[in-house]
C-alpha cells in the first residue's frame, strides 16, 4: 500500500507532511559538471549505501509517460523526469521514502507521510540520511553546513513542508494575506495544482524558505506553529457557516458526489473541484460512503500520465482521456466499497 | 489592488520576502507575472510541488529587475577553485557552485549573497557522524585545556597532572 492510501492525522485539513534533504558527495563536481563515468559511479555508490531495501529505477530507461507518472506521485521533480544524463530513483515499498540520485544535488532524499506528521517524517528522513552518511563522505563545512549545488540550500539542506487543504480560507479570500503573513516569518506558501492565481483542489504547500543559520529543530518548530494556527483558522471558518450558506455548501458537496459517481466524462479541472468539495464533505461528516484515503488515492491516480498508464490504451483525444478518467473513478469506487 | 508593473490589470500574484529585517514585496497581474519570466510561477505551480523554490532565480531574474538590489561584489578575482577550476566569474554566471570546494575558495565573495539569501550565515544543526565526533572531541579538548589552565593557576598540580594525561590520551586517539 502506498503512503497516500493510509489515513493520516488531521486529515480534515492536512494532505501530507514532507521532509527533504539535499546532500552531495565530496570528491566530485556538483551535478552540472559531472562526467558520465562519475555520474554512474555516484549512482552505484548511493545504491550500495542504501542497500536492497530500496527499489531502484534507472530513470534513463523510462518513457516520458512513466517518468511523468512519478512526478504525479510526488516521487520526483519535473526537472528530474526530463533529465537526459544518468540519474536514478531509489524508493521504499510504500513510496514514503525516496532518494533521487543526481537531481540538482547528488542526493535529494525525501520522506512524505499522510496527514500532519512532520516529526515522524523527519525521523525517517534522518535514518535514511544516517545510512547514507555512514557509507559515503558527504560534503559539509563547519560554518556553511551541508554543501549544495545552489547556495539557496546550504546549511541544513532541509525543506520541511506541509500540504494543507484550505477550502474555507480560500472561499473567504484569505489565502493571499495568509501567504503574505507567512512570508514575513520565512515561510513560503504556494498552490499545488493549477496554473495562474487559481490553484485547484484547495491544496496549498507551506515550507521553510531559509536553510542556513536555523537548525532543523528551529525550522520544524516554526513550521508546526504556523501550520497549527492555519488549521485552527480553517476549522473555525468551516464551523462558522450557517443557515442558507451552510445548506448551499451541503448541496454543492452532495452534487459533487453525484458527479463523481455518475459522470461519464470528467476533466482533471472538474475533478479537482469535486475533490475539494468531497474532501470537505468528509471532514464535515456529510459524506460517509467515500473515505478520505480513497479520495486522496484518486487524486494521485487520475492525473494524466498515471491515468494513461493504468488505462487499457493511450487516449487519442482529450475527450477520450476524460472518459477514461470517469471510468477509472467508477471502478475505483466499486473496489473500495 | 492594481498590478505594480503595468498599473492596469488587477494584481493576482503576490510575492514578499523579509531578509535581515528588510521587506520587499511585489504585486502583479497574471500577465506581467508570466512576462517577467520569473523562472517559476510565483504563487501557483502546476503539478510539481517538488522542486525547491528557486529563490535565486526569483531573486536574480525578477526582484533584481524591479528593485535593483545590489548585486554581490562583481570584482573578479584571479583565483580558481582547486576542486573544479571554476573562477568567480563562472560562479556569478551560473549563480551556483560547481563543486563543494568552490564554497571554501570563494567564501568571501559569496558572503553578501549568502547573507541576502539566508540572513544568518553560520550553520547550526545536523552534521555528518564523522564530523559530529570530531566536533565533540574538539569541544572536549578545549574544555579540558581551560580546566588545566585553571588548575595550574590555582597551583593544584595533582589535578593538573590528571588533566594533562587526559588531554594527551584524547589527542592520541
Ligand atoms: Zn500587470
Ligand atoms: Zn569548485
Amino acid at each position: 500500500m502506498a503512503w497516500y492510501q493510509v489515513k493520516g492525522n488531521d486529515s480534515d485539513t492536512v494532505f501530507s507532511s514532507r521532509i527533504r534533504f539535499a546532500r552531495n558527495l565530496t570528491g566530485y563536481r556538483f551535478e552540472a559538471g559531472l562526467s558520465t563515468k562519475d555520474a554512474e559511479e555516484i549512482i552505484s555508490r548511493i545504491e550500495g549505501a542504501l542497500g536492497d531495501e530500496y527499489i531502484k529505477t534507472d530513470m534513463c530507461g523510462l518513457s516520458a509517460l512513466q517518468a511523468q507518472s512519478l512526478v504525479e506521485q510526488h516521487l520526483i521533480s519535473r526537472d528530474f523526469a526530463s533529465k537526459k544524463t544518468p540519474h536514478a530513483l531509489f524508493r521504499n515499498d510504500n513510496k514514503s521514502l525516496s532518494v533521487m540520485a543526481l537531481e540538482e544535488d547528488h542526493i535529494r532524499l525525501q520522506c512524505i507521510l499522510p496527514g500532519l506528521s512532520l516529526r515522524d517524517a523527519y525521523r525517517f528522513a534522518c535514518e535514511c540520511d544516517d545510512k547514507l552518511d555512514s557509507a559515503l563522505e558527504l560534503a559539509y563545512d563547519e560554518s556553511l553546513g551541508y554543501l549544495t549545488h545552489c547556495p539557496t540550500n546550504l546549511g541544513t539542506g532541509m525543506r520541511a513542508s506541509v500540504m494543507l487543504f484550505l477550502p474555507a480560507l480560500k472561499a473567504a479570500n484569505m489565502i493571499a494575506s495568509l501567504a503574505h503573513q507567512l512570508s514575513k516569518i520565512g515561510l513560503t506558501m504556494r498552490g499545488l495544482y493549477g496554473e495562474g492565481s487559481e490553484p485547484h483542489g484547495c491544496l496549498y504547500q507551506v515550507s521553510n524558505q531559509v536553510t542556513l543559520g536555523a537548525s532543523e529543530e528551529d525550522i520544524l518548530h516554526k513550521l508546526e506553529e504556523a501550520v497549527q494556527s492555519i488549521i485552527e483558522k480553517e476549522r473555525k471558518l468551516r464551523q462558522q457557516l450557517s443557515g442558507e450558506a451552510a445548506e448551499r455548501r451541503a448541496d454543492r458537496i452532495h452534487r459533487a458526489e453525484g458527479t463523481l459517481r455518475y459522470a461519464s466524462m470528467l476533466s482533471s479541472e472538474e475533478f479537482f473541484s469535486i475533490y475539494a468539495d468531497l474532501k470537505l464533505g468528509i471532514a464535515l461528516g456529510l459524506i460517509d460512503s467515500i473515505s478520505d484515503e480513497t479520495l486522496n488515492t484518486l487524486l494521485i491516480n487520475v492525473l494524466p500520465a498515471t491515468l494513461t498508464q493504468n488505462a487499457p490504451s493511450a487516449p487519442k483525444s482529450g475527450a477520450e482521456r476524460d472518459r477514461q478518467r470517469a471510468a477509472f473513478i467508477k471502478q475505483a469506487l466499486e473496489v473500495s466499497k | 489592488m492594481k498590478c505594480e508593473n503595468c498599473k492596469n490589470n488587477d494584481a493576482t500574484f503576490f510575492y514578499e520576502e523579509t531578509i535581515n529585517g528588510q521587506s520587499r514585496s511585489v504585486r502583479l497581474c497574471a500577465e506581467c507575472a508570466t512576462k517577467m519570466k520569473a523562472g517559476e510561477k510565483l504563487f501557483a505551480e502546476q503539478g510539481d510541488a517538488f522542486s525547491f523554490p528557486s529563490f535565486t532565480q526569483l531573486h536574480n531574474n525578477f526582484l533584481d529587475g524591479l528593485f535593483g538590489i545590489t548585486a554581490p561584489n562583481t570584482k573578479g578575482t584571479a583565483k580558481s577553485c582547486p576542486g573544479c577550476g571554476a573562477t568567480w566569474n563562472d560562479l556569478l554566471k551560473s549563480s551556483k557552485a560547481f563543486c563543494p570546494e568552490c564554497y571554501t575558495t570563494f567564501l568571501e565573495e559569496l558572503r553578501p549573497t549568502l547573507r541576502s539569501l539566508h540572513g544568518n550565515v553560520t550553520h547550526t544543526g545536523r552534521a555528518p557522524a564523522g564530523r559530529r565526533a570530531q566536533k565533540e572531541k574538539r569541544d572536549r579538548l578545549a574544555s579540558l585545556k581551560a580546566q588545566l589552565g585553571e588548575a595550574i593557576k590555582a597551583e593544584n598540580f595533582e589535578e593538573a597532572a590528571k588533566l594533562r594525561d587526559e588531554i594527551r590520551g584524547l589527542e592520541k586517539e
